[in-house]
């Protein structure tokens, strides 16, 4: 199963036709845990054939700089608008991979889209887990979304 | 809120038979984006028809106690144990749960769990959501349990 591939392409589809903003993905990361100083993160539970986790980590900035443009007005701070629009990309992209995965004959079901933020939290998964790790890179900086998931 | 019973009934059963420490709930309310100082969460997700995230939030000192009776050996900081310690109980909590809400066992997955932890942050749902929390003392503290519903 390609997780990065099926990421990569989801998240640029959402990002081309929904926020209409270019990005481009770097190395696919598998590391544990890691802090990739964020300050607002959304996840969300895929779960089914395999159990999962999405999340989508962003710097305050970056976190900024997508809501403005899915909304089309200015953001000034990490307020209710950025995590809805973080959550919802995250319910996006995991509905992607939902779709994409559908297509091999491999079901899945989505939770409901959580935020998490602040100045310093740090968010983990089972050691035991697989862990894939996708930077995108977009004019202002870089977030990062990742899958944490074990096979059944 | 019916809810809040299966979260006290689950929460009990689970620190009473794994964890073999007794928890004492307090009064359900709605916790509504208050920040976490010091502390660690596990959270879940809940895919398929009923939609949702349950966490549990724990102060560090909290976590600490629990994860050292929970495992039989002494923890003194937020470590990979104690991370996997509270997803683990995230991921009891949401099957023992799961039992009161889908007793046909066919209607809810859970997804993987993760933890978050730090100094200062928050956890949101999305802005539709149903949510309860009920406060559980223990040993003379307090943690939280959380569960947030789609309302579809």
């Amino acid at each position: 199963m390609d997780f990065a591939k099926k990421i990569i392409h989801t998240t640029e589809e959402i990002f081309n036709t929904m926020i209409f903003m270019e990005i481009s993905s770097g190395q696919v990361l598998t590391e544990g845990q890691e802090v990739l100083d964020c300050h607002v993160s959304s996840m969300i539970g895929l779960s089914g054939d395999f159990n999962s986790m999405l999340s989508i980590h962003c710097p305050g900035n970056i976190g900024r700089a997508i809501t403005s443009e899915m909304l089309g007005m200015d953001v000034e701070e990490i307020d209710e608008d950025v995590k809805d629009t973080l959550g919802e990309i995250a319910n996006m992209v995991a509905g992607g991979l939902k779709e994409s995965f559908a297509a091999e004959d491999i079901n899945l079901e989505l939770s409901i889209p959580t935020t998490v933020s602040g100045k310093s939290y740090t968010v983990s998964s089972p050691t035991k887990s697989n862990r894939v790790i996708i930077p995108f890179k977009l004019e202002q900086g870089r977030f990062f979304v990742e899958i944490k998931y074990s096979l059944r | 809120m019916e809810h809040a019973q299966h979260i006290i009934e689950s929460t009990q059963e689970i620190f009473s038979s794994m964890i073999m420490l007794d928890v004492t709930p307090g009064e359900p309310y709605h916790r509504k984006n208050e920040m976490l100082n010091d502390s660690i969460s596990g959270i879940i997700g809940l895919a398929g028809n009923t939609k949702g995230m349950l966490a549990i939030h724990l102060p560090t000192q909290v976590a600490l106690s629990v994860t050292t009776a929970f495992l039989g050996m002494e923890v003194e900081e937020v470590d990979d144990d104690v991370r996997d310690a509270i997803g683990e109980l995230a991921n009891m909590l949401g099957g023992n749960l799961k039992a009161h809400l889908d007793p046909k066992g066919s209607e809810i997955q859970l997804s993987m769990p993760s933890t978050v932890s730090g100094e200062e942050y928050m956890i949101d749902c999305i802005a539709d959501a149903q949510e309860i929390t009920v406060p559980f003392t223990l040993e003379g503290n307090q943690f939280l349990v959380e569960l947030q519903l789609s309302p579809e």
